[in-house]
């Protein structure tokens, strides 16, 4: 329990209450001061600390998509990377490619298209091959790769450095 | 029938010197065969070797019987693996050729067995070639005399009835080619061979004779790393060379380029060694129009941005080589910054005068490098600082890898000659840097805000101790005094115990 | 403004009658004799402990406790969230100060037999309290998913089944499955902020109480009629006490700025183990030990016996007020005295053993 500044306490309790005069309201307020000023240097970084950064959230590095078994082949699956889709593929051959699954045209999310045996964009009908180049259609750019880690059966999705 | 042979070689026997002791080879000639014509003229013959060095028997003999018997050593002809055998009971013999002459090989059968043509055959019983498959069987002449088939001006004929057989290539390796006599026929060396000069290079002259490998073999005179060298034997030789009019001195050069550098110390395949740029079997210098589809293929977006150029026409107006202009040929060396612009070593400057606009657009595309080089060297020393002094900028350091690709990318985009898109790469790169150095920046600011702060809050919290410290003593100065201290709590009684 | 006070006092003295408690709490005194020093421990364990709590809360808003982001949320707190270093350095720190405190508090409870009757309950709360300290810390050493967390948590639960019959449940329990994987991180998250806090904080409330209740123990060495000196709880002792606790809060931001806590690289679990992974400081006298006991011992093995020994030592050191019978009697024991002293050296000599090697 603290005192706030310049409380000196009910008369009478102590005869000297004014005494001592300047002596003690200096210790008092240099006792207060410091008091407020450490709560200060305190609560200041925790303000700030709940403040959430500009970059709001953290960035995934890595994905666990799942079994290697459970993944179908020759077929599409969007799976979530941090705030962003993502499409692994795997071909008929067995081998998995993971590709952003942002059309890079307006953003649309692109699926795979067995029939075709290419990436489709369902918005404006682009087209992506298996590699991710953009081969009809709209969007301007190929799709960005991710990297596509198999470990024992536990199939992974990185980012590409 | 057998009593005319008989009497043929009683008379033939009568009628030769008693230097023949060689009894075969009367009766054969004889017979009229033509292993026995042909043996006339072989080297082996006349050096006193007799039938029965390959044929076994007993050369003496003028009976048949007794010649040819088993008991004699007779082997008869031999076949298969038992033909090089007995080659090399002499040739792998070194005494017995030193005898002959201390520069004689010994080492062909050895070599024959490990090269590639030392492998079985498809029968599976013998190996593909045996000496007598290059060398022939009863007339063999020396290398050097223009009869024999593995001379300089034959050979190459000789490998090619085995080498431009398709269907017979095709029973032991399907993927090699069987064009090399073709395409080696346009070639110098094939136009001049073909012309009669036995000291061009023909196949020997590359793949080796009896130790052939397989050019994926690393051992392999034709194995990419090694190229340079086999080419070197004959175009690195400034007699040689200067009586064909050619320089000797391509192979220092491209030792010292990058290209050199790249295979032959780095052992990097992907760079081009000789063959790479002027052909294999039909080896010629690319024309100057060539150049660049040669160095395209492998610099593609460099050769297609050059090909969309200003500099594209003006190069072709001027007869001028493309790559080759700037870049040199076999001496090319690593490109730096300072090929590009208006300064000291600069390439730009050996067409263009100042104050044309080629020399505006270079001088301002060197500006812009410069600057991306200087702020990503900047950008990286910040992002140190802050990560010696202990600060979490692994992200910061991830995003510099884009500056380095700008970096590159830029000078790809050197070669389209176009100063606004080169300004656009550029200006990734530069965007990402000044981004980087920011947040390092920032990062090294906060190391001294965290020290600066820290101090503040200690003398903050100092203050407030001492303060407290003597407020205690003061108080309990109060309380022993018996003034019944007051700590200024309005609902307590303090009471001492002493 | 003492009015103001007292008018706030009265209003809330009318509806919950907090009088006699206030001259309860007026009453109490502290001991001063020369062994009044360890009294300050247990304060300093408790505002450590409060610090971690706060500290803790603020980590939780950021912190995400999955095996994909662990990793990248503490490296997001170091680098992104302002005054995340502090939080976070500070919070590790404060764990490392808050076990030496509890322990310091603990063996000078021991030396000076505070524990005698009729403070057993105050000892046996306390040194459950130390338990679930070093659970605390145990948990809490995986949360950030990094190397040297993974192997040594796969190296302690592995212990942790050793124990026989049991052992092997307890590691299923502990792991949340056969391996060390993210549901043993979930699982070591539940308990850090959830399980243990709420253990911890009835046991505290219990030891606490006791404490308001019986006072503050006596050295055995005072006699009855010998003037004894006091001091009040409140203001003297408690003011002494925030004095400390200030001086205790300066030393962790210094700690934090000039000493902050690593992070080292993310868990990979098929990576085979760094050299040289070992547990936190208050575990590798135990570890150390137990390197040095032979696989088989007769016909026991050699980490049950030691895990056998090292249960049987705790369980006695926490029934030691049951044992204890001449404290209780006002005798001084020198016994606990010489076993108390071998157990500091032993602790001492085998966590610098385990330091070097």
């Amino acid at each position: 329990m603290r005192l706030p500044d310049g409380v000196t306490g009910p008369p009478g309790a102590d005869g000297a209450a004014g005494g001592e005069g300047g002596r003690r309201d200096f210790l008092k307020i240099a006792l207060g001061a410091g008091a407020l000023a450490s709560l200060a240097a305190v609560l200041y970084p925790v303000i700030a600390y709940l403040k959430p950064p500009k970059q709001a959230e953290v960035e995934v590095t890595s994905v666990k998509v799942g079994k290697l078994a459970a993944i179908e082949k020759d077929s599409g699956t969007i799976v979530r990377f941090g705030s962003k889709p993502v499409i692994l593929i795997r071909s008929a051959a067995g081998d998995l490619r993971a590709l952003s699954a942002t059309c890079t045209h307006l953003d649309c999310t692109v699926q795979y298209r067995k029939d075709l045996g290419v990436i489709w964009c369902a918005c404006h009908n682009g087209k992506y091959d298996l590699t991710g180049r953009n081969i009809a259609g709209p969007p301007p750019r190929p799709l960005d790769e991710y990297r596509v880690i198999v470990q024992g059966d536990d199939v992974f999705v990185s980012r590409k450095t | 029938m057998r009593t005319p042979a008989l009497i043929a070689a009683v008379l033939i026997l009568a009628g030769r010197s008693a230097t023949a002791a060689d009894a075969c080879l009367t009766c054969h000639q004889g017979l009229g065969d033509k292993p026995s014509a042909l043996w006339a003229h072989d080297v082996h013959a006349r050096h006193g070797v007799s039938c029965a060095g390959c044929h076994g028997g007993n050369p003496a003999a003028e009976d048949m019987e007794r010649a040819m018997s088993r008991d004699a050593g007779f082997v008869g002809k031999p076949s298969g693996d038992a033909i090089s055998a007995m080659c090399a009971r002499c040739h792998a013999d070194s005494s017995r050729m030193a005898s002959l002459g201390a520069h004689i090989r010994t080492d062909q059968f050895a070599l024959l067995q490990q090269s590639v043509h030392g492998r079985l055959a498809l029968d599976g019983k013998q190996r593909i070639v045996q000496c007598t498959a290059c060398h022939g069987v009863h007339g063999i002449l020396p290398v050097a005399d223009p009869g024999s088939p593995v001379s300089p001006l034959r050979v190459v004929a000789l490998c090619a009835s085995c080498h431009s057989d398709a269907k017979y290539i095709r029973t032991y390796n399907p993927a090699l080619p069987v064009d090399q006599l073709e395409k080696y026929r346009t070639s110098v060396h094939g136009s001049r061979n073909a012309a009669g000069d036995p000291r061009v290079a023909q196949c020997v002259s590359c793949h080796g004779n009896h130790g052939i490998l397989s050019a994926r073999d690393v051992r392999s005179s034709v194995y990419p790393t090694n190229i340079p060298l086999t080419c070197a034997r004959c175009h690195a030789n400034a007699a040689l060379m200067a009586s064909y009019g050619i320089p000797a001195d391509q192979y220092a050069q491209y030792a010292a380029s990058v290209h050199g550098v790249a295979l032959l110390v780095k052992k990097d395949l992907g760079a081009p060694a000789c063959n790479s740029c002027h052909g294999n079997h039909g080896a010629a210098p690319p024309g100057v129009e060539s150049i660049s589809q040669v160095c395209g293929t492998c610099h593609a977006l460099n050769a297609d941005l050059f090909a969309k150029s200003p500099h594209k026409s003006a190069f072709d107006a001027g007869g001028l080589p493309e790559c080759e202009t700037c870049h040199g040929k076999h001496d090319i060396a690593p490109a730096t910054a300072a090929m590009l612009g208006t300064g000291g070593g600069s390439i730009c400057t050996r067409c263009h005068g100042d104050g044309d606009p080629g020399f505006m657009a270079a001088a301002a595309m060197k500006r812009l490098a410069d600057s991306l080089a200087a702020s990503d060297s900047a950008a990286r020393a910040l992002v140190e600082e802050a990560e010696q002094k202990g600060m979490e900028i692994a992200e910061a350091r991830f995003r510099l890898r884009d500056a380095r690709q700008a970096a590159l990318e830029a000078r790809t985009t050197v070669h389209a000659f176009d100063e606004p898109r080169f300004a656009a790469v550029v200006g990734k790169g530069l965007a990402v840097t000044s981004a980087v150095a920011d947040e390092a920046a920032r990062s090294v600011a906060e190391y001294y805000f965290r020290r600066i702060g820290l101090g503040v809050a200690t003398l903050i919290i100092t203050l407030l101790a001492v303060s407290l410290y003597l407020f205690i003593r003061r108080l309990e100065r109060r309380q022993a005094a018996g003034r019944g201290g007051d700590a200024g709590f309005p609902f307590m009684k303090e009471d001492t115990h002493t | 403004m003492s009015a103001r006070w007292h008018k706030l006092y009265g209003w809330l003295d009318e509806r919950v009658d907090i009088d006699e408690l206030v001259r309860f709490m007026g009453k109490k005194y502290v001991p001063v004799h020369r062994h009044s020093i360890w009294y300050y421990f247990g304060g300093v364990t408790l505002f450590l402990f409060i610090i971690q709590v706060m500290t803790g809360i603020l980590l939780l808003l950021y912190y995400k406790g999955s095996e994909q982001l662990a990793f990248e949320s503490i490296q997001f707190i170091m680098s992104k969230v302002q005054f995340g270093w502090l939080v976070r350095s500070i919070h590790s720190w404060s764990a490392n100060l808050f076990i030496l405190s509890a322990v310091v508090h603990m063996f000078s409870v021991y030396f000076e037999r505070s524990y005698r009757k009729p403070r057993e309950i105050t000892w046996l709360t306390g040194m459950l309290m130390l338990f679930l300290g070093l659970g605390f810390g145990f948990s809490g050493y995986l949360l950030p998913w990094n190397e040297l967390a993974y192997f040594a948590t796969k190296v302690g639960t592995d212990i942790a089944g050793v124990v026989p019959l049991l052992g092997k449940p307890l590691m299923l329990f502990l792991r949340g499955g056969d391996e060390v994987t993210g549901a043993t991180l979930s699982r070591f998250f539940g308990f850090h902020v959830a399980v243990f806090p709420g253990l911890f904080t009835v046991l505290l409330v219990i030891h606490l109480l006791l404490v308001q209740r019986q006072g503050m123990s006596e050295p055995q060495g005072l006699e009855e009629g010998e003037s004894r000196q006091t001091m009040p709880f409140f203001p003297n002792f408690m003011l002494r006490d925030i004095l400390l606790w200030l001086i205790v809060l300066n030393v962790l931001a210094i700690l934090a700025v000039f000493f902050p806590w690593e992070l080292g690289r993310k868990a990979d679990p098929f990576a085979s183990a760094p050299a040289g992974i070992h547990p936190e400081w208050y575990f590798l006298f135990m570890f150390q030990s137990l390197k040095y006991i032979p696989s088989r011992v007769l016909v026991v093995d050699g980490e049950v016996l030691g895990i056998g020994l090292f249960g049987a030592a705790g369980l006695a050191w926490l029934l030691i007020p049951f044992w204890d019978r001449k404290s209780a009697r006002g005798i001084r024991n020198r016994t606990i005295s010489y076993i108390g002293i071998g157990v500091v050296v032993y602790i001492l000599l085998f966590t610098i053993l385990g330091w070097l090697s």
